[in-house]
Order: structure tokens, then sequence, then C-alpha cells
């Protein structure tokens, strides 16, 4: 690490927001050839000071300082001048370009007659090429990409620029573990080549691995600048929320080991080759009272899928489900709703919160949608439900007349659980209800389905931090490419790095046996360690 | 697989559609397609179709003049919706058909020259009804026959010049604004009125409409201190609906207001006879014996004047619309 | 402190959705009063006790506007748009006309019951069929109510054979233009009605629901909402608005005129609930809002009238006055307004970051 110099030097930063001091006094430095996490909690004032630095917001006390120049910028473009890129969460492309337009786009290449297309495409290529994505065709829409590839054009088109600086916010979580592994080459390459990384994530594995320096921020304040290898995750974690472990090493005991005879038992719920053509092919499932059964699997295998034909957000094809007994058809969401059946999505902003809604509005409507417009609630009733839920989630603010896409993820996703939980289901569907939220969150809303569980209500939880699964699961159904590879019963051996063997054991089989060899498989690591126990594992589709 | 549903659905629709739309053209055409007797005079009628209701009286009495009986095959062919293109594409099928005679009621005045050509070279003789067109040039056609706007409204201003010696305030309900028809009536209009002591306190377009029409005239009584003698509504229906905002202001339509009117529909001639309006000038509709004779002279090879004003009558009395009232056709 | 009390006093004033319609109507009834002092005045017909007066011709011109504005906006606000109001208006006159006129002259209050109920009903089936292509064949309501737009008018005609209609009844010429205590009766009617949705809509779970697709349908559905349902019974509700707002139109000169009654109107409505506040995109809406924007439509009309606007003149004016209104209630504009009052020294507000970039531009 170069002590030189930094590139960007951030002092004594303030920003504030009527009534609230977002930042408060905030330090941040940034040196070439690194990458710097910052981390913090929801709110506690990453993204500010990344739009603090970018010119997007401006600041009202301390000194930016780029390239040992004071600068204030005037939003990102003018800080793109300055070769300070910025690749958001959402990725900022135009998805009905070309790729090459993407990567050019505003920096086309120039003739005597407007754009020379063909060089355009030319330096396009070159760009995608330092990132090892020289093998894409620049004259393909950019939809046709998957959204990893999508993050790594935005990143392309960032260094097409000659960006010195980088910003990545958040841009890992909508990526499975092979698409980070290639995000993270990149990124390793680009900063041996002198660039300055600055990387928000959640996921604590993730800052580990590709980090070299921790800043942490907490409630707006700075809270300390550290080594990444001299920091150990305890220490982080508690710094970043500000009280020690306690809460969080609970949780381990929240793994519900209980003997059941499943044979014996009547099921809630009773799937028989339930399918969707082109989503998820013919599967059995059982979901027994007050069990919590995991999902896991990588994104697009199936998981998502399967539980939206259980809600009724998508019919199924074929087979069939009981419910109690009896047997069901459950053509929308209404109707699963009615039959005690409550599903949150994955897709938090898309398909979950009414953003421009109240977060008690947000809250009683699942129940209210389930009693039709004619028969309101009375107020008294929405204070009940969003009383006990504001404070039995911990949603902050807890002003319930605060509109809720004002909300930090987190938040919402408690509004949301309240929500699905004020509708007292039989079967509750988490569908990544941890994603993309702090740590303090992510504790409570484990807590909250341990919790339920205990009250015999059935949860499906699904998750792409396979660590929270196995912690939470009784059972693990494991899918892989549109259907079910196996089922885990949970026990005190079980890590995820088993599940995590399943997956890939049975993708080296089917690859074997389809005449695949699958010769650039170092995204899953753990192939080739095929030795990993599975216990009790019932192979189906084998 | 949704997209293929809707695709479906919106043939459906699309069938539903072309089927009325088939229906109607039965119901209007279907008389002419059987004519197969080589002695009728075969007359192609480019028409406007559906405008109101002066139009409907107008067309109705056409088909009902060029009959059968009367020796003529009449091809009747109404623009869809008011569209040109529609017109002079059934123009030219008549030339390419090589009818005896052409009646043309165009949607548009301008843009008719190369089609009137074609019929020329073909020798099929065409006569403009009630619509003229530009640049007028006679040469391309044998005679337009229409009631004339302007020497219908010049009528109504002498009749309120006489009415009102002594002068008085009156305001004018036009048309929309731009139309043609509104030219030519203000022309005719202004042409007897000006010079005389009558003064125009406001002149605002109620859209043909008898709602407007009361609307209109009950702000501008309002805003004159109902000081107005005289309301020149450039149709019946908003003469109508003027007399209603008179009444409901408190005045006497007739006595402290007069109301004049354009087109004598049978409504109008109702109120003129129970003196709720006080003069109505007809613009005839009627002009199918007209058109008929025009034609006969004209293949008998007898020439015609280029412009046959199809004559209209005044009504300005109780007496004189009570007597007409009974076989008023429209 | 103080001088920030206020400044976020006036905030919050000018943050209201239909705020500067209420100014543009205070503006536009000023404008009336300096051609003329008297025109507010209000008399009193020693013959009848019924007020007379420029402002009561004003409510009496709203109604109609005011139904088809209601309606418009709870369409728009489910993230819709219902262009037939105005040839449903046409089909409801005709229906009630046709009906009148065959029942004789026989005025009775029994037959303009039956036209009420039958032009109801008919504009009813109307706005069932926009409902079910919108609901449940899927068409996107644009075309759908296009479609509903052109058949309305075509099916007017029919009803009245192509003639414009006229009947006599007097009970049902009194719902347009009679009077109750003074004021008239149509505008008691279109108040209560309005009221009336106002308290449906709000008291019931409907308005949320509306909102809720509104905003965003996918997650509505998720949460358990049949929107189809819903979508059919906004569309029946709108439909029925413009039955009525077709009755108080027709009603007024006892004639409906197919080609011109409620023609154009669908715009007016349109306008009306912009003016009120409520987003063409759909979500949050505002009755209150609606009824503002439909009194300032008829004000605006009156008010071109009144002073004389030449007719070629009218429709440059009045679109004038609404894309001036437009723009103040546009969020960016007002950030200026709100930024131009702060002093300089001050920090813009920092949520309004559209303010910022356009006083940073």
């Amino acid at each position: 690490m170069t002590e030189a110099l930094p590139i960007v030097e951030m002092r004594d930063i303030s920003i504030e927001f009527p009534g609230v001091k977002a930042l408060d006094g905030v330090d941040f430095r940034l040196f070439q050839g690194e990458v710097h996490a910052l981390m913090g909690e929801n709110g506690a004032g990453k993204s500010t000071l990344i739009k603090a630095l970018t010119g997007v917001y401006r600041i009202d006390g301390g000194s930016i300082v780029v390239a040992g120049q004071e600068r204030q910028f005037n939003g990102t473009a003018d800080a793109q001048h300055a070769g300070i890129s910025t690749v958001y969460q959402e990725v900022n492309l135009v998805t009905n370009l070309t790729i090459g337009e993407n990567v050019m786009l505003g920096h086309e290449v120039r003739g005597t007659f407007g754009v020379n297309w063909k060089a355009t495409h030319a330096a396009a290529t070159e760009a995608l090429a330092r990132l090892g994505l020289g093998h894409l065709d620049t004259h393909k829409p950019l939809s046709t990409l998957s959204i990893a590839m999508q993050q790594l054009v935005a990143i392309s088109r960032a260094m097409a620029i000659k960006a010195k600086v980088l910003i990545l916010d958040e841009p890992t979580s909508s990526l499975d573990a092979a698409e980070v592994e290639g995000l993270f080459r990149v990124m390793r390459t680009l900063r041996d080549e002198g660039v300055a990384i600055l990387f928000v994530s959640h996921f604590l594995d993730q800052v580990y691995a590709i980090s070299d320096r921790i800043t942490i921020l907490r409630n707006g304040r700075y809270e300390g600048e550290y080594l990444a290898r001299e920091l150990d995750r305890h220490a982080l974690i508690s710094t970043m929320i500000g009280k020690d472990l306690n809460v969080l090493s609970s949780l381990g005991g929240n793994r519900r080991v209980e003997e059941r005879d499943y044979a014996a038992e009547e099921p809630l719920l009773a799937a028989k080759g339930i399918g969707r053509r082109g989503s998820i092919e013919p599967t059995d499932l059982d979901i027994h009272p007050g069990e919590v059964v995991g999902f896991a699997g990588l994104l697009g295998s199936g998981r998502t899928e399967l539980a939206r034909l259980l809600y009724g957000a998508d019919r199924l094809d074929e087979g069939s489900i009981t419910l109690r007994g009896e047997h069901v058809d459950i053509k929308n969401p209404g109707d699963g709703l009615g039959r005690r059946i409550a599903f949150s999505t994955e897709n938090r902003r898309d398909e979950g919160i009414i953003g421009d809604l109240t977060i008690r509005e947000n809250m009683i409507l699942a129940v209210q949608a389930e009693r039709g417009w004619a028969r309101p609630m009375s107020r008294k009733e929405q204070d009940e439900i969003v009383d006990r839920y504001v404070s039995a989630l911990n949603v902050r603010p807890a002003d319930p007349n605060r509109l809720i896409k004002n909300l930090s993820g987190g938040n919402q996703q408690k509004v949301l659980l309240g929500r699905w939980l004020a509708t007292k289901p039989d079967l509750l569907i988490l569908d990544e209800p941890t994603r993309g939220i702090d740590v303090g969150a992510k504790a409570e809303i484990q807590e909250a389905v341990a919790r339920l569980a205990e009250d015999g209500v059935s949860v499906v939880f699904i998750s792409s931090e396979l660590e929270e699964v196995v912690r939470l699961s009784e059972r693990i159904v494991v899918l892989k490419d549109h259907q079910k590879i196996g089922e885990i019963v949970n026990g005190p051996d079980v890590t995820a790095q088993q599940v995590v063997d399943v997956i890939a054991a049975h993708g080296v089989d089917a690859a074997a046996r389809s005449g695949i060899i699958d010769a650039e498989d170092d995204a899953h690591p753990t192939a080739s360690t095929d030795d990993g126990q599975l216990p009790e594992l019932t192979e189906e589709h084998s | 697989m949704s997209v293929q549903r809707r695709f479906t659905k919106f043939l459906g629709l699309a069938a539903v559609g072309a089927i009325s739309i088939g229906l109607a053209a039965c119901s209007s055409g279907g008389g002419s397609a059987e004519a197969g007797d080589d002695d009728l005079t075969t007359v192609g009628f480019v028409a406007v179709g559906p405008e109101g209701a002066w139009r409907e009286a107008n067309e109705k009495n056409i088909q009902e003049t060029f009959t059968k009986d009367a020796g003529f095959d009449l091809k009747y062919a109404p623009a869809t919706n008011l569209d040109q293109k529609s017109q002079i594409d059934a123009f030219t099928s008549f030339v390419d058909e090589g009818v005896d005679v052409i009646l043309l009621s165009a949607t548009e005045a301008s843009g008719w020259e190369d089609s009137l050509s074609r019929a020329q070279e073909a020798e099929i003789p065409v006569i403009l009804l009630d619509r003229g067109i530009e640049p007028d040039d006679t040469s391309l056609y044998v005679t337009r026959i229409a009631p004339d706007n302007v020497e219908v409204a010049k009528e109504v201003g002498a009749w309120a010049v006489e009415t009102f010696p002594d002068g008085g305030n009156y305001i004018t309900l036009e048309g929309p604004a731009g139309v043609g028809v509104v030219n030519e009536r203000n022309e005719g209009w202004d042409a007897s009125v000006d010079g005389s002591k009558l003064v125009e306190v406001a002149a605002q377009t109620a859209n043909w409409s008898a709602e407007e029409g009361k609307s209109v005239t009950e702000t501008l009584l309002k805003a004159n201190g109902n000081d107005i003698q005289l309301i020149f509504a450039q149709n019946d229906e908003m003469g109508l609906g003027a007399a209603q905002a008179v009444e409901e202001a408190g005045l006497k339509p007739g006595v402290d207001v007069k109301i004049a009117t354009i087109d004598g529909t049978a409504a109008a001639m109702e109120a003129l006879a129970n003196g709720q309006l006080s003069y109505v000038h007809e613009y005839n509709p009627l002009f199918g014996e007209t058109a008929l004779d025009v034609v006969e002279k004209t293949l008998a090879g007898d020439s015609v004047e280029s412009y046959i004003i199809v004559p209209s009558e005044a009504f300005d009395s109780p007496e004189a619309a009570q007597a007409v009232l009974a076989d008023r056709k429209y | 402190m103080s001088t920030a009390a206020r400044s976020t006093w006036l905030h919050d004033l000018v943050r209201k959705p239909f705020f500067w319609g209420v100014v543009a109507i205070i503006a536009l009834l000023l404008l009336n009063v300096m051609k003329d002092p008297t025109y507010l005045a209000i008399s009193v017909n020693p013959d009848n006790g019924n007020l007379v007066g420029n402002l009561v011709d004003i409510l009496r011109a709203s109604a109609p506007i005011l139904m088809i504005a209601v309606g418009m906006s709870l369409v728009i606000a489910t993230g819709g748009i219902d262009l037939s109001v105005g040839s449903v208006m046409a089909v409801s006159g005709a229906v009630a006309m046709v009906f009148m006129k065959d029942a004789g002259q026989s005025g009775s209050l029994g037959v303009a019951l039956g036209a009420i109920g039958l032009a109801l009903a008919v504009s009813a089936v109307l706005g069932v069929v926009n409902g079910v292509l919108v609901a449940y064949i899927g068409l996107q309501p644009f075309i759908s109510t296009l479609i509903m737009m052109l058949a309305g008018r075509g099916i007017a005609k029919v009803i009245t054979e192509g003639q414009n209609t006229s009947a006599t009844n007097d009970p049902f010429r009194w719902l347009a233009n009679g009077f109750v205590v003074g004021l008239p009766v149509v505008f008691l009617l279109a108040l209560a009605i309005v009221g009336l949705v106002g308290l449906v809509v709000r008291r019931s779970a409907l308005g949320l629901m509306i909102e809720a697709i509104g905003i965003n349908p996918k997650a509505s559905r998720m949460a358990g909402i049949r929107p189809s349902g819903l979508l059919l019974t906004v569309y029946v509700l709108s439909a029925v608005l413009a039955g009525i707002a077709g009755i108080m139109s027709v009603g007024t000169v006892m004639t409906v005129d197919v080609s011109r009654t409620g023609y154009q109107m669908e715009l007016d409505a349109i306008l009306a609930v912009v003016i009120g506040g409520t987003s063409l995109s759909g979500g949050k809406f505002s009755i209150g809002g609606a009824v503002v924007g439909a009194l300032l439509i008829a004000t605006l009309d009156k008010t071109v009238v009144f002073l004389g606007v030449s007719s070629s003149a009218t429709p440059a004016f009045k679109a004038i006055v609404i894309v001036v209104l437009c723009l103040l209630q546009s969020d960016r504009v007002r950030g200026w307004f709100v930024q131009r009052r702060k002093p300089p020294k001050e920090r813009p507000v920092p949520n309004a970051v559209a303010a910022r970039e356009e006083v940073s531009a």
C-alpha cells in the first residue's frame, strides 16, 4: 500500500438536513491502488458521504481535496470530469441501446461526419477487454446481458472515461457468488492499475475478501479507519452497531432441531408435482405446521419461482396443492392470502412497497385487501396493527404517517413483514427478507422468524446467504436449474458448506452426464472438493 | 403467450367492427347494386355522409329524387369520417366505372383539380352540390347548385335593420371560428347592417350548440345589464338556446329581445310559431328537383348556368311558420 | 425562528395541490371585476326568491364538469384514463330525450325519473364495457375508452336517428334550471353527489386501494388486492357520473345535440383533474382538487365570454391560463418560487434536489 498523498481527502464533512445532521464531522481518505470499504448500518451516512463527494449534495462544513486541489463538484457529471465515476446499485444504463453505445455514451469517437461507429465500437471493445470482457459483442443490446454483466459494463463505462476514482455503491446485492467473484477479479485488476476504489456493501464476507482498508460510520459520525486485515469481524460489527454482539450471537441458538416424524404428521401444505413451464420443473414439497423450511440455491435456481407458485403470484401449469388436507386452487395472490398464506417478495421496490403510501397504509394493506374495499378497517383496528408491529419489529422512524419510500431498506422490509404478520398467516414465505439491510435489522428479522415458528406458523425462508438459511431452517430444500435437487434435514452437523457441496456436486454430475465440461468453473471453488458429507440427503432428480 | 392472447382478442374486436361497418354499408348502399337495366341513367353521388340534420335532409332528398322510377340508378358514396381521401377514391372509381353523371358534395374545397380533369377526359359531367371547390375553376365542372350563405345572411341583416330603425344593441352567436360558413354568414350580415344604427356589443362562438348558445347568452346579458334588443344566431340551435337564456333572465323573447336565426329546421319553425324566435331564414337543403333538372339538361346537351342558387325562404311571423310547420321535412 | 416558521407555512400553502387553482379562480374573478365592478354582485329575484348573478351562473355551469372530473380523478388515480366521458354524456342525454319524447308530452315526474333511470342504466352498461376491456381483457385504458369515445357518438346517433331531439318535461327541466332555497338545483345536486362519492371513497377502503393500484400495480397485486373488480367499479362509476353530467347538460336546453353534447368534455375533465393536483401517472388523488379544477374551468369559460375575448382568440386565452397554471404547479418552478423567497445566504432545502440542480445549473 502506498502511503503517498491520498487522491481524495475529505475532512470534517458536515451535511445538515432539516432536523437531522446527516453527516457530522466525517473524515475520509482514499488512496490510489486501494479498495476502501465504507461500512455502516443503513442510515449511517454512507450514501450521503458519496453524494457529498460527487457534488449531488452540497456540504455545510469541511473540505474536499481531490488530487491536491480543493474541489466542490456540481453533480456526478462534474465529478466524472475530474475522474470520479460512480456505479450505483441500480445500474444506470440504457438497456435498449447496444453494449458498445452504453460503454461509450457521451464519449463516442467522432469523425468528420458525426460519430465514427466503427471506432467507437472498437474503443468499447478495448475498454471491455481491460476487464476481461473482450468477448462481448458490442453490437448486441445491453438488455441481452444479465444484471451482473450489466454491472460490469457500467464499470467498463466508468473506466472508458479514464476514471481515477471508482465508487461502487452496493454493486453485489443482486449478484450470485460466481458473479461476485467475477466482479472482484475486475476490481483487483483495476486496483493493480492504480485506480482508487470506494466500495460499499452489506456483505461482510465480501468486504473482507476485497478490501484493503475500512472506514466505519455510525449515525452520521466517523468511527474510525482501519486496515482490513487488522480489524476482526467482531470489532467491525460492534463498531457499526455501537453495541456488543450478544444480540447477534444469541441468534446462533435459533436453530430448531426438533424430532419430527414426517411420515406420521399431516403436513400443512402438500404440493404434488407442481410446476410452471420455463420457471420451475414439477416439484413435490411438504410443509409442516410450525416448521421453518429453507430454500437454498443460487439466484435463478427456481427458489423464488417455487415460492411464487405456493402463493398464487404465478399460476401453476401442472400438479396440485393440498392445504390442511383439502385440495385448493390458488389462482392469484388474493387467493393465497385468503388461505392464510403470505408472501414477502425479494423485489421489495417493485413488488413490495407502495412507495407513495404511508407506513400505516402499507402495513394494513394486505388485511384490508382480504376484507375487500367495502369493509374498511376502523382507525382503532388500524392503530392496533400498526402500533403492534411498529414496536415489535422496531420500525424506525416510528411515525406511521411517514411515506414508506423515505424509509431505509431495512425499515421498509420490517413494515412489509408487519403487513404479512398482520394477516395472521399459517404459512409465511419470506424471499430474501434480509437482503441489502443492515446487521441490526437483519438480526431483528431473523429473531422474528424464529419466534413465529415457535408460535406454530410455518415459514419458508429463502436467502442467498446460506449461513442464514442453515441457522434458521429445520429442513432445507435445495434447488438448482429450476428443479429441486434434494432436501436436507437440518441438524447440529449441517453447515452451509455442505449445502454448497450438494449444489456443486449436482452441477458436476449433470454436466458430466450431458457431456459438457465446464472448464472455467473457478466460480465454484468448492466444486472440486467433492467430499462433503450430505447428511440425510434424499436425491430426487438423479 | 399473453401477447398472442391479446392479439386474438384484438382480432375479435376488429372483426366485430368490420361486421358493423359492413352492415352499415349494406343498409345505405345495398339498393343500387342490383340495378342492371341499361335504360337507367347511372349517377354517382360523392356525398358528405352523416354530419347533421341539414346534411341528412339534403342527401336524403337527393336519394329520394334520383329514383329508379324517375329513370336513375343512384350510387351513394358517403365519405368515411368526413375524410376527403375517401371521397377522392369514390370519385375515381365512379370515373373508372364510367357512370353517366357525378354529383359531388366536397368535404374540403381544395385538391380536386386532378380528379375533375380525369372526369373531363372521360367525358363525365360533374355537378357540385352545396359545397364549392377552390380554386373555383368553372371549366372543370358543369355547375354548382347551392343556397347562398352570404345572400341569406344579407336578408337577415336587412330584416334587422328594418325592424330596428332606431337602432339597438345586438349580439352575434357564431359557429366555430374560422369555418367557411361562419365567414360567409358574417359577411352577408355585415353587408346589410354596417352603416345602420344597430350596435354589435359582442360576438362569441357557441359552436352551433343550443347548450352553449344558452350559456353564452346568459353571460352576455349579464355583462351588458340585459341591455340587448337583438340576437343574431348563425344557426337555429344556438338561437333556441339563446331564447331560453333570455327567458331565464326575466326578459320576453320576441318583445324585449328579438332573435333571428338561419337554417329553418322544424324545431326553429315551432319556436317561431310560438313567438320565441322572431325571424328564421331557411337555408334550403332540398334541391333534389333542381339537381334532377340540371342533370337532364346536361345529358341532353343543353347549357346551364355555372352557379345555380337554390332559393331559400324567409319566415318573419308566427303565422308564416305555422303555415309550413305541418309538412316541414327537416 | 419566526421567519423559519413563516417560511414553512408559506411552503406548505404553496405545496397544497390545488393552491394555484384557487389562486387562478380568484385572479379570473378579479379580472371580471376590473371590467365590471358589479360582477360579483348577487341579487335576489323578487318574483321567486332565486339568487341571480354571475357567480350563480358559474356554479351552474360547473355542475356537469364536476361530475366527470370526479369520475376522471378516480380513473386517473388507478393509472388509467377515460376518454369516453363526453360520448357517454351524449348517449345518456340522447336516451333521456328520446325516452321523454316517446312518452309524449305528459311531463310527469314519473317520465322524468324513468328517463333518468334508463339514461344512467345505459351509461353504466357503457362503463361496464370500458371496465371489462381494461380490467379483464387487458387492453390499455387509452385504447379501450378511445373505442368507446368513437362508438358512443355513433350509439347516440342511432338512438336519436341522427336528429337533435327535444322534449318537454318540467321535472326534468327543473333539475338543470330550477332553484332550491335560492340556489341552483343542479349545483346542489352536483355537490351532494361529489360529497357522496368522496365519502364512499375515503370512508371505505376504495380510495386506498385505488391509490395503491395506481402507485404500484404489481405490489398491490402481491398484497392481495384483486385489481379487476376495482377497475371495473371505477370505470362504471366514471360512466355513471358522466351519465349524470349528460342529463344535467341536456336538461338546460331540453335538447340533445348528438354531435355537440359533451363534445370534448373529456379534455375539460382531464384538465380539471390535473389542475386539482392529481398526477396523470396515477396514484394519489384529490377529489377536493378536482372540484377546484372544475370550478376553474367553468370560471374560465364564463370569463372568456364576459370579457368579450374574440372567438378566434378564445382557445389561445384558455391555453395560456392553463399552461401558466401547470407551470406554477410543476415541482421545478415551485422550487424556484420557494427558493426566491429565501434569503440568498440560506442553504437550499435539502430534499428539493430538483430545485438545487436548477439553481446550480
